[in-house]
């Protein structure tokens, strides 16, 4: 133990910045495998995985050309809905056929217009091709009485679930194209008005847990994804209570935002064997299996010790000296409660702390080891979803922003809050004043 | 291998590729041709409004391997009830499409609007029973695969809505699913939700935890859940959410948390979820320098890894100390 140096940054493993731009760059270039059809109606966040991490890599000037920069901004433009709001991909457009009868199945939709409002910034368009009056009026629509937003609307029905997910994306459109006006504004001579507030509100403080975290729908388990998508959205709607704020006002959510942040906390875990039984308890010190501690070392899944457990079950655990392990190891976060790490919840608790402004509560050092030393993958860039996995464009993105929240300055600092660099989010301002709304 | 072209039955159909609308799409696909053929069909038909027996087919082959195709949904479930095809038949094929597709939401979304359809369309005449055994049988069968998939839970406690199945059975359920796994979080939800829900959602009838003897039963539940799992988090957090549902003392667990972990014996800590619940019942005595001592033993040596957090919970007495002075 004593070899081992104090001085963390030693024990780093560091980014391979070089394969990431190559993983994306064969994102960008080349089709993306066949695997990935059954995310063909998804394209449009697929994209904006692909231009996000490049631009995070500051490979966005130089990997695509002039050229197909333009051939990509018109992509999106192409997946415009001519009523407002953008497709998630081009497939449900009948281009000549299309006709009032079957136009309910060629919807905008929510996620859609966000990641495609996201990818259009982060490509420094100036956003004059968005039909923006409609697409606020669309916004409005998309919402439910409950205050809940939808996916789509189809005739005259809103579809699709009620989580989070789609109200962080309604209230990132209404950023975007709003900026901090709250009210009804004028476009072109057109009164616009705005969603309502209150009642979304409501929503995220009704879905609330017993336990702190926060839910899709109430009384559904927690989850860091949707706690992070609600406390993104109403930072975005300016309508966040904060574990450090002075004042804690009903009119805002989370209801109680220390008990949130106990949650988040509470994600981080050592654990990362995803085919690890739990179901033993507490280990001493003698029998815990030390066989997940070495630097660097990949775990084989399914390879759970000599007694069948994680070896970081215990609390106990670090008593004896073994800080340094712990240093060398790394920490990701869990998604769920007694679940073991997974590359993505490293960004959405990473970034809903950051929404708090409590970044550093977790341990952030320990965060990166875990996604430089796990799960980024060594030969291909990009990273997987646990240990040795193969890398995808959901969690090679998300690993990507992680990282950048948790302090590495080999990528862009990232805005947590809206999940693209801050350079991307600093041009909003110009283009609001432009629209005349408030910044 | 074209699979439409060369059938009669779909002679009639002039395929309608999808326009990308210029050079360098974004996330371009490398789709089988399978996949790009019928996705054509389907997009012709759909651009017709076609509601035939056909239609399901094409829409089970597309859904099988783009499941997350949000309008493909909508318009097979159209093409059911114009048909007024067997909604059982579609139940039956919807176990298959949901065992291979784990993670697809449109599925179960999709499932509860047959079911809803079953009861209403055929109501008197539907077995509503055996159509909720069944339903619930094949939740349970999905949960062998995954006990902790979310979209299914979801889907369980729809039915208990639905169906007003918030008695004993469905808490024993709860018991099966905990004896499996002591550490399934999600099972744990389901009980509070089973526990408390019908007070809050339904507002018919039960208190949950706020009814006296609920408590008791459910506080003995998870104190026997600590006991063969003391570094488990779930019945510790269940314990908590009832102390504050209920708005009673933190101090009535104190004596439990000490069995755990104690300031007496800082090298017997054997949870430090007890530690934590210590931490806040000093709080709660307004013994400020125990509450620290107990916070110092988490930053140090029983949970490093937060040690930040705990550190900034520290910091946090002084304010509430003074807020209460």
């Amino acid at each position: 133990m004593a070899i081992l140096s104090s001085n963390e940054s030693l024990l780093e493993p560091s980014l391979d910045k070089a394969r990431h731009v190559k993983y994306w760059t064969r994102c960008l270039k080349t089709y993306l495998p066949n695997q990935y059809t059954g995310n063909d109606s998804n394209r449009m966040y697929l994209a904006y995985f692909i231009i996000s991490a490049l631009d995070l890599l500051d490979a966005l000037k130089t990997v695509p050309s002039e050229q197909e920069r333009r051939d990509h901004v018109n992509w999106i433009y192409h997946c415009q809905h001519p009523n407002g709001g953008f497709r998630m991909w081009p497939g449900t457009d009948f281009g000549k056929l299309s006709n009032e009868k079957n136009a309910q199945y060629d919807p905008a939709n929510i996620p859609g217009t966000y990641f495609a409002l996201a990818t259009l910034l982060i490509y420094d368009d100036d956003l004059t091709r968005v039909r923006r009056a409609d697409c606020l009026e669309w916004l409005r629509q998309m919402q439910r009485p409950d205050g809940s937003f939808g996916e789509t609307i189809v005739n005259g029905r809103i579809e699709g679930g009620s989580d989070s997910r789609l109200g962080f994306c309604a209230a990132g459109i209404r950023h975007i194209l709003r900026g901090r006006t709250s009210g009804s504004i004028d476009i072109d001579g057109q009164l616009i008005q705005d969603i309502e507030l209150d009642a979304f509100v409501g929503c995220v403080r009704m879905a609330e847990s017993f336990d702190g975290g926060i839910a899709d729908e109430p009384f559904h388990e927690p989850q860091a994804g949707y706690t992070f998508c609600s406390l993104g959205a109403l930072a975005l709607i300016d309508r966040l209570n904060r574990p450090n704020g002075h004042d804690v006002k009903e009119t805002n959510g989370p209801v109680d935002p220390l008990r949130v942040l106990d949650w988040l906390v509470w994600r981080q875990t050592e654990l990362t064997d995803p085919d690890a039984g739990l179901d033993t308890e507490l280990c001493t010190d003698e029998d815990a299996p030390h066989t997940q501690h070495a630097e660097g070392q990949h775990i084989p899944k399914g390879d759970k010790g000599d007694h069948g457990m994680p070896a970081k079950q215990s609390p106990d655990k670090t008593v004896g000296g073994s800080m340094f392990d712990l240093l060398v190891d790394g920490a990701g976060m869990n998604g769920r409660t007694n679940k073991v790490a997974d590359t993505c919840y490293a960004f959405w608790v990473g970034a809903s702390l950051h929404i708090m402004e409590t970044p550093t509560l977790c341990d952030q050092s320990a965060a990166r080891r875990y996604l430089l030393g796990k799960t980024q993958h060594g030969v291909l860039g990009g990273f997987g979803k646990f240990p040795g996995d193969l890398p995808d464009l959901y969690h090679s993105y998300l690993g990507l922003a992680a990282l950048s929240l948790a302090g590495s300055d080999q990528v862009k600092p990232l805005d947590g809050g809206m999940c693209l660099s801050r350079e991307a989010r600093e041009r909003l301002p110009t283009i609001w004043k432009s629209w005349r709304v408030d910044a | 291998m074209p699979k439409y072209a060369d059938d009669p039955t779909w002679a009639d159909i002039v395929p309608l590729p999808t326009d990308e609308g210029g050079p360098n799409p974004l996330a371009a696909i490398a789709y089988s041709d399978d996949y790009s053929e019928t996705m054509s069909y389907l997009r012709a038909v759909m651009a017709a409004k076609e509601h035939s027996p056909r239609v399901l087919d094409l829409t089970e082959d597309l859904i099988d391997m783009n499941p997350a195709h949000y309008t493909v949904w909508l318009y097979r479930a159209e093409t059911l009830f114009a048909l007024h095809s067997d909604l059982r038949a579609e139940l039956e094929w919807l176990n298959e499409t949901a065992l291979a597709h784990q993670k697809n939401y449109q599925i179960w979304h999709h499932r509860n609007l047959i079911v809803d359809r079953l009861c209403g369309e055929e109501q008197g005449v539907v077995d509503e029973e055996g159509l909720w055994k069944a339903e619930c049988e094949f939740v349970e069968q999905m949960f062998e695969r995954d006990a902790k998939n979310y979209h299914v839970w979801s889907y369980r406690q729809w039915l208990v809505r639905r169906f007003g199945l918030w008695g004993p059975v469905e808490l024993e359920f709860t018991e099966r699913m905990l004896a499996r796994d002591l550490r399934n979080n999600s099972a744990w939800n389901h009980r509070w939700f089973v526990v408390n829900g019908r007070a809050e959602m339904e507002g018919d009838g039960g208190l949950g935890v706020e009814d006296p003897e609920v408590r008791a039963r459910e506080v003995k539940f998870a104190m026997e859940a600590v006991a063969k799992t003391p570094q488990n988090q779930s019945p510790w957090n269940y314990l908590r959410g009832i102390v504050r549902k209920t708005g009673m003392s933190l101090g009535h667990l104190k004596g439990f948390a000490e069995q755990y972990a104690s300031l007496k014996e800082p090298d017997e800590v054997r949870s430090s979820f007890a530690l934590d619940l210590l931490a806040e019942v000093y709080v709660e005595e307004k013994k400020a320098k125990e509450a620290g001592e107990v916070l110092d033993l988490l930053a140090t040596r029983y949970d490093p890894i937060r040690k930040h957090y705990w550190q900034y919970r520290k910091g946090l007495l002084g304010v509430e100390g003074a807020a209460a002075a």
